[in-house]
């Protein structure tokens, strides 16, 4: 059976018109292809340091 | 696809073949996000928006710059009514395409027409308005308020379905049902409009079927009845729940429901017979009355206008009578004339020496109301003159010309005049007056007079002066 209350908290206001320039400013963009590159920049490094020792 | 580190073309290899760097894993990445940009499309081709959307949120959480599976996901948004996260999308997509760029195309469509994004706009502030009211618990407002929604935006999904909330808290499941078909019809695969299109039915079969009297039964019975479902899923429960008393009780309210209704139907009916002629007879009532009042009126006015006019004659009569009483009483009337007259004769009997006294009296007679008066009056007026005018004249004459050697020139005006008047034989007294007045400055009167002397008294001395004297002012 359906719960009117818990129901109603799955709804959530939609976004203004107002609120878009916000919306995007502050989206989140990073992607796994980021944090791929992130990781093979780190790992490169760490090579590198560990060499020079 | 393109080499994350270089920017250069890849090929099949593991590796750039401009600068070295292992793509092995870059690639699965790319192709699975392409996988789910695939996978979001057939989706939405089949219209499982919320499907799509799930689809193609992953697709960019793995690679953010598949532009074809932003501009899709934002074109799902825009079709269950999200317009502002289209519109984000789109416009970070053209940010990292922005040419040949299909969203740039969508973002005209919109900013060109701005009634159209207005009326999206106030869909959206709508549907927030009544969320807050169903926070609130003013859940008619709200419903009010989704229905002003969905005639701005059909196609808002969101806005459906709380609808549909809504109306199956207040156990309207029919409008539920209609509600959730319209927002499946938008989007067929939304777990939401699912559940509660399921849930709805369920009720309603149970209805159908009449093995589940939930019709006729108070809000009590409902309730407890809904309860009993929710502790047993599905159909199977069905047969659980037919229970005689209930039924019993179905029957009687609904046979008191039919006699009320069939009262109320008669009522309406009579009213719908009766009523109409009862106001025609009223109107008709007030109609007789209003004519009689305008005749009542139309007559008074007329009253009115006759005795306006009755008043303004009177007016015009008393203002007639007025002007003849003042040509008797006022200061110049006959009967002042009357008056003075008397006076002059009174004071003439007493001593007929005093001829100042009785001089007094007669100037108050201007010879212009000897006209309005009667012929005895005149007769004695004439005969005092004849009696004292010449030694009136002779007194007056030597008061004006001792008036006129002080050089006093506006007495001795007025006594000289008053001495000729009294005595026309008086040609000193008109000469003397010429002088005065040319002493004066008076020089039209200087002349008048003068000229009065030459006419008067012709062949004399003062006519000859007279005449030299016009010369002279006719000179100057």
């Amino acid at each position: 059976m359906i719960n009117f209350e818990d129901e109603l908290k799955k709804f959530h206001p939609s976004l203004e018109i107002e609120e878009a320039e916000d919306a995007i400013y502050n989206q989140d963009l990073t992607d796994i292809a980021d944090l791929l590159v992130g990781l093979v920049k780190e790992d490169k490094e760490s090579q590198a340091d560990k060499e020079e020792k | 696809m393109i080499c994350y580190n270089c920017g250069a073309t890849l090929t099949h290899n593991d590796f750039c073949t401009n600068c070295g760097a292992d793509v092995a894993r870059y690639k699965k990445i790319v192709s699975t996000a392409n996988l789910l940009y695939n996978e979001g499309l057939d989706k939405a081709k089949v219209r499982d928006l919320s499907g799509a959307i799930e689809s193609l949120r992953q697709c960019l959480k793995l690679d953010k710059t598949n532009v074809d599976a932003r501009n899709l996901l934002g074109l799902t948004y825009f079709e269950i009514g999200e317009y502002v996260l289209a519109l984000n999308e789109w416009v970070i997509s053209k940010n990292l395409r922005p040419s040949k760029n299909i969203a740039d195309d969508y973002i005209s469509l919109l900013q060109d027409n701005p009634n159209k994004l207005d009326v999206y706009s106030q869909a959206v502030k709508k549907y927030n308005q009544a969320l807050s009211y169903c926070y609130q618990g003013s859940l008619d407002l709200a419903v009010i308020q989704l229905k002003k929604v969905l005639s701005l935006n059909p196609k808002y999904v969101q806005a459906h379905q709380l609808l549909a909330l809504l109306y199956i808290n207040d156990e309207q499941w029919e409008d539920a049902k209609k509600e959730l078909i319209k927002a499946q019809k938008i989007d067929v695969g939304n777990t939401i409009t699912l559940r509660y299109l399921n849930e709805t039915r369920n009720i309603l079969d149970m209805d159908d079927d009449g093995t589940l009297p939930y019709k006729g039964l108070d809000t009590k019975s409902r309730k407890s009845a809904g309860e009993g479902l929710k502790s047993k899923k599905g159909r199977e429960t069905v047969d659980v729940y037919p229970s005689p008393s209930v039924r019993s009780s179905s029957k009687t309210s609904t046979t008191i429901i039919n006699v009320a209704l069939g009262i109320l139907i008669g009522i309406a009916v009579s009213y719908l017979l009766i009523l109409p002629a009862r106001i025609s007879a009223a109107r008709e009532g007030v109609d007789e009355s209003l004519k009689a009042a305008g005749e009542q009126l139309d007559a008074k006015t007329a009253q009115i206008s006759s005795l306006e006019q009755d008043l303004k004659s009177s007016e015009n009569q008393i203002d007639k009578l007025k002007e003849e009483l003042e040509v008797y009483i006022g200061e110049n009337g006959a009967m002042t004339a009357m008056d003075s007259l008397l006076g002059a004769v009174n004071s003439y009997l007493d001593n007929p020496d005093d001829m100042q006294a009785v001089a007094g009296y007669l100037d108050q007679i201007d010879e212009e109301t000897l006209e309005g008066t009667s012929e005895s009056f005149v007769t004695v007026y004439r005969l005092l003159l004849t009696k004292i005018g010449t030694d009136v004249s002779a007194s007056y004459y030597e008061s004006g010309m001792r008036s006129y050697q002080a050089e006093m020139f506006e007495d001795a005006i007025k006594d000289l005049t008053k001495a000729y008047s009294y005595d026309n034989s008086n040609g000193d007294a008109l000469y003397n007056l010429g002088n005065a007045y040319r002493k004066s400055g008076d020089i039209v009167n200087a002349i008048d007079t003068y000229n009065k002397v030459i006419e008067e008294f012709p062949d004399t001395e003062m006519a000859t002066r007279s005449q030299q004297y016009i010369n002279e002012l006719n000179v100057d």
